[in-house]
């Protein structure tokens, strides 16, 4: 249903102070009630709660509206909640539209009021002129293919993987390495409660390796993911392991007869491992492997096989391709091994180990037998020193706090004190000591009664006495103030967890950005910490960010009910916002172009000879590049429709254009970095005015054309970073191409370079965000009025003929 | 060199002064871990020895260079005890050194075998009372040159090569007044400098094979070197057949390999066979 005559109601929300303690809401309201098919006007505390989605529900129905726009947070958080607020009033949901006045004006100019209001209005202004465009849109329905995918088989992995086959779901759990288990199989005890990893976790594989549902894809990683929420399609190479995995028994006899060693990296090269062997005793699938990069192929290995005839070294890598409803992703993190941190000696000095590398010594599976040795005469040491935050809490390494460190420091100082009780003077060198939830304040307190000594402070370096291989750490006790310097004969660095070196990898395969510190973003980190901007993909566990073990388990199991929210269904929901051709203007039926077909990222374009082009909707995920680079208009994104947009511009520079940077910005990189930037509450002078796009590779060159010849004192193109950041593949890549075309042109017409940007910036960076206004700010300022006014004069008529050149073609 | 672990200490030590720096290790090695480097020298100076060195990410001190070396200058310790792994898991043969002595043979005023090796492997030495004769030979070092056993006057010794094959010198390329091979040649006799024409000429018989002539010649192709036969204890290995691709030449490899491959064929037939057999009987 679709009435000529738009009947618009305005909601304003006051989000607490969060909005009207800068912005004057009531003025807004005023306002807004004064602009053309304006029908209803209502500020509330808070529109999102239920009494303020009431209040539109209660007004679509009073006052007939047919539009509804909210003023308020960001699109990107709220978005959704007013759509289904409108769709229980039975209004088109997608005849709703939003004007984030919070992260784009409250928030981010706090110290400048009333140009803060005057912002608010015109982003409110430029919402219903879009509004008064929108167009009703029917949700597109998909087959969901009821199989997960859990990329990781740590523990958070494992949970996820048992929580999703125990609801009846087929699981493909993939592993990188040979054996599932993670980290923490390869810990000896956990805290608070001082039970043996293994035993706890060693079940739980075996249970993995035995389910009916779950089939463990290991020693295999993943080498692309296409498709879309419920119909992803993902291929997987399998490394050789040179053994038949169904004739292998596991008897491990091959072991014994192999002569070559090297250093196992399960084991964080304390120990060794044959060239044939399992990286430990429990792994599951027990299958052997022949590592190809150690073996001297002397086959005493087929003799010991013999009739199982389970080697094979002619196995080759093979691609194994699943088609999975939903993903979750449980990668893990790795440890940070200090070599670059010439401070403590890691490395060079024999006695200087990481705590994990500790672990594996007081582990009694471990290469000593559960003995805590010296590297250099492998005998006990009667003094260990621990120093925390080791790459953690350090602006030149990493900022953040890894969490579990404090945590796991004080249970390996109580294992090493229960063990070698008085034999042994044990101290933690700590900045903080952070032990929230339950029971680990208590662990902190046993710590403490046992002895062990506590210095509070930062270690300045270690220095090895070369007789004897002991060390002695310079520090400064800031509890007394007073340099120390202490004699011990071992040195344990607590190091960060850090994010996995391959994450970036995995990131670009699945779509999906990290955080500045390498970490996988969640789509919002209180709301939505197990979504990924991507639909259907998840995260669980370390990959998130460190997680200890309590942490990592319930995510896991958390991922799992997210992903059966998907999986559950026979059919899943994709926003409407996708491409639609008009076969009447397409030239494809006349000439051959295809130019759509050709730069669609997805390649969801079919354009055969002759006939116009068509665009397959299931698998168009709505960035719009092809509208952009249609050359006959042919192409409308919906939702996003050209003229929906040169309202959005005509609206923004209505008044005092000069003044005003024009921004397109691109919804999933530079509008959440603009969003963080006012979550973050970075100030920067009100000058902008933002258009959201799905993608920057929407925004057309008119676009461009068209704010200059309205006179806009400066325009910029927010996009992802390139190559790789781009949620549409290459959207921005398109965008540059087409960029890179025009600005040499504008300049040639007299436009100041400054006054047309295209910057590149991520959802992290907020920073960067407020910064690059804060230059654009001060250029706008060098250039002054009257040189934009005078260049813009002289591209008028030129721009003005360029774009009638265009609309006449069109028609 | 060495390698630590908490659990395990692996050592590799090669001699200086037993190596020559030939290239056998670094041939025989699975991981070509062994890298032999030219010594630069000034001008005037003779050619010194090549060095061996080990890259210590690849070394997995397998024992094979301990095996394979003829000068015995590799040595392979885990946790202060000599193992060659490789041997005791019986996945690569050990060369077999065949020198004896019979010093009932040796009048007691000669010690001629004592001056004539080149490495100063045997000392001869005689009871003051009973003039009884004892020949010691440090076998583990000896490359079996052979040297001993022609020139012993009364055959008390015998010696069989571990090496055989073939050493040519291309006259045409052998550059006069360069005496390099010679300088770095280990066993004194088996190359030698001929006064009419200031050329290189070989002794074979006591030539060992080693090849670290070959690396020092300046010239390509002055030298030719190509090894047919190696003596070693039995093994089945697939890693000893690398190896022997790499040492030998290639109608000896093939020889080598060719029994071999008849000895597996033979065994896969009978395999085959075998089930048959029972089948027909069953029949």
């Amino acid at each position: 249903m679709v009435e000529d005559i738009p009947r618009i109601g305005v909601f304003i929300c006051h989000c607490g102070l969060n909005i009207a303690g800068v912005i004057d809401v009531k003025e807004v309201a005023e306002y807004a009630k004064t602009l053309p098919d304006v029908v209803h006007t209502k500020d509330n505390r808070y529109t999102c709660a239920d009494p303020g989605q009431d209040e539109i529900r209660k007004a679509i129905k009073e006052h007939k509206l047919n539009r509804v726009v909210v003023a308020a947070c960001s699109p990107r958080m709220h978005e959704p909640t007013f759509r289904k607020t409108c769709a229980e009033a039975d209004l088109n949901p997608y005849f709703f539209e939003m004007a984030n006045i919070r992260e784009f004006s409250s928030w981010c100019h706090p110290s400048t009021p009333k140009e803060a209001t005057d912002k608010a209005k015109e982003i409110v202004r430029m919402a219903i002129a879009k509004a008064r465009l929108l167009q009703p849109l029917k949700e597109i329905e998909v087959p969901v293919t009821n199989k997960a995918l859990v990329v990781g088989g740590g523990i958070a992995g494992i949970n996820t993987a048992l929580d999703l086959a125990e609801m009846g779901f087929k699981v493909f759990l993939l592993e990188k390495t040979e054996s599932i288990g993670g980290h923490m199989a390869q810990l000896d005890k956990t805290f608070p409660t001082l039970d043996c990893s293994i035993c706890i976790e060693g079940p739980k594989m075996v249970d993995v390796g035995r389910h009916p549902n779950i089939e463990i894809l290991s020693y295999a990683e993943l080498v692309s993911v296409s498709g879309y929420v419920g119909n992803f399609k993902v291929k997987i190479k399998k490394k050789p392991r040179y053994i038949i995995a169904d004739n292998c028994t596991g008897c491990g006899e091959c072991k014994e007869v192999c002569p070559i060693e090297f250093p196992n990296e399960w084991d964080m090269n304390m120990g060794v491992r044959k060239a044939i062997s399992v990286p430990f005793e429990q792994a599951v699938p027990l299958i052997y492997t022949i590592n190809l990069d150690h073996c001297i192929e002397c086959y005493k290995c087929v003799d010991a096989c013999g009739a199982r005839q389970a080697i094979n070294f002619d196995q080759e890598p093979n691609e194994v391709e699943l088609e999975v409803g939903a993903i979750v992703l449980a990668t893990g993190f790795d440890i940070y091994l200090p070599y670059d941190n010439p401070l403590y000696g890691y490395g060079k000095y024999d006695n200087v180990i990481t705590a994990l590398e500790f672990e594996r010594l007081i582990l009694a599976a471990g290469p000593t037998g559960g003995k805590v040795i010296r590297a250099s005469d492998g005998k006990k040491p009667h003094s260990i020193a621990f120093i925390q935050c080791v790459g953690s809490r350090d602006l030149k390494k990493y900022e953040y706090c890894s969490g579990f460190c404090c945590m796991y420091t004080l249970k390996n100082a109580i294992l090493i004190k229960e063990k070698y009780k008085d034999e042994v003077e044990v101290y933690i060198l700590y900045m903080d000591m952070r032990t929230p939830f339950k029971g680990y304040e208590e662990f902190y307190r046993r710590a403490r009664n046992l002895g062990i000594t506590f210095i509070r402070g930062r270690a300045s370096h270690v220095i090895e006495t070369p007789e004897t291989k002991n060390l002695v750490i310079r520090a400064e006790d800031t509890t007394l103030s007073q340099p120390v310097e202490l004699p011990v004969e071992m040195v344990v660095l607590c190091t960060a967890a850090i994010p996995k070196a391959d994450a970036g990898n995995v990131a670009r395969i699945l779509n999906i950005s990290r955080g500045m510190d390498g970490f996988f973003m969640e789509s919002h980190p209180k709301l939505k910490p197990i979504d990924t901007p991507v639909d259907g993909v998840f995260v669980a566990g370390a990959c998130q960010g460190p997680k200890d073990i309590p942490y990592s388990v319930s995510q896991g199991s958390g991922a799992a009910a997210r992903a059966a929210t998907i999986l559950s269904k026979k059919k899943w929901k994709i926003e409407p916002i996708v491409a639609e051709v008009n076969t009447e203007l397409c030239r494809n039926t006349k000439v051959k172009c295809g130019i759509c077909a050709k730069r669609c990222p997805y390649g969801s374009i079919e354009a055969p000879e002759n006939q116009p082009a068509e665009v397959i909707t299931a698998m168009c995920h709505g960035c719009g590049t092809c509208v952009a680079e249609c050359p006959a208009d042919a192409i409308i994104q919906n939702h996003f429709t050209d003229e929906q947009i040169s309202a959005q511009i005509k609206t923004a520079l209505k008044d005092n254009p000069e003044g005003k940077i024009l921004g397109i910005l691109c919804n999933w990189c530079c509008y959440a970095g603009a969003d963080l930037a006012g979550t973050s509450r970075f100030e920067y002078p009100p000058l902008i005015r933002p258009i959201r796009v799905m993608c920057s590779g929407r925004v057309d060159r008119d676009f461009v054309l068209e704010a200059f010849k309205l006179g806009a004192g400066m325009v910029l193109i927010g996009a992802c970073h390139l190559p790789y950041d781009c949620h549409y593949i290459s959207g921005n890549a398109r965008m540059k191409a087409r960029m890179d075309a025009l600005a040499p042109m504008l300049q040639k017409l007299g436009l100041s370079p400054q006054r047309f940007r295209v910057e590149y910036v991520s959802a992290a960076e907020g920073l960067k965000f407020a910064e690059l206004m804060k230059e654009m700010g001060i250029q706008l300022k060098e250039l002054g009025p009257e040189t934009i006014k005078r260049e813009n004069a002289m591209l008028k008529p030129i721009l003005e003929k360029m774009l009638a050149k265009k609309q006449r073609k069109s028609k | 060199m060495e390698r630590i672990h908490h659990a395990k200490t692996y050592k590799l030590t090669i001699d200086r002064e037993f190596c020559v720096g030939c290239e056998i290790c670094s041939l025989a090695c699975p991981r070509e871990a062994i890298t032999i480097n030219k010594q630069s020298r000034k001008d005037g100076e003779k050619a010194r020895r090549p060095i061996a060195d080990v890259d210590e990410a690849k070394c997995h001190f397998c024992g094979i260079c301990t095996t394979i070396c003829p000068y015995g200058a590799a040595q392979v310790t885990i946790d202060g005890e000599n193992i060659a792994s490789v041997v005791e898991k019986e996945s690569f043969p050990q060369i077999i050194r065949e020198i004896t002595a019979d010093a009932t043979m040796c009048p007691s005023d000669c010690n001629d075998c004592e001056i004539v090796c080149p490495l100063n492997l045997i000392s001869v030495s005689t009871h003051p009372k009973t003039k009884k004769v004892t020949i010691d030979i440090k076998k583990a070092q000896c490359p079996c040159c052979r040297i001993c056993e022609i020139k012993c006057p009364e055959d008390a010794l015998r010696v069989r090569s571990i090496l055989t094959g073939n050493l040519k010198v291309n006259k045409e390329k052998c550059p006069s007044g360069c005496q390099d091979c010679l300088d770095v040649c280990p066993i004194v006799g088996a190359l030698f400098l001929s006064e009419e024409d200031g050329k290189i000429y070989v002794n074979e018989l006591f030539c060992t094979y080693c090849g670290v002539c070959r690396i020092v010649c300046p010239k390509e192709g002055a030298l030719e070197l190509s090894r047919s036969t190696i003596r070693h204890t039995p093994v089945r290995s697939g890693a000893w057949n690398k190896a022997l691709e790499k040492l030998a030449s290639t109608p000896g490899m093939t020889k080598e390999l060719r029994g071999k491959g008849k000895k597996r064929t033979m065994e896969a037939v009978r395999k085959l066979l075998e089930p048959r057999k029972k089948e027909n009987v069953r029949k």
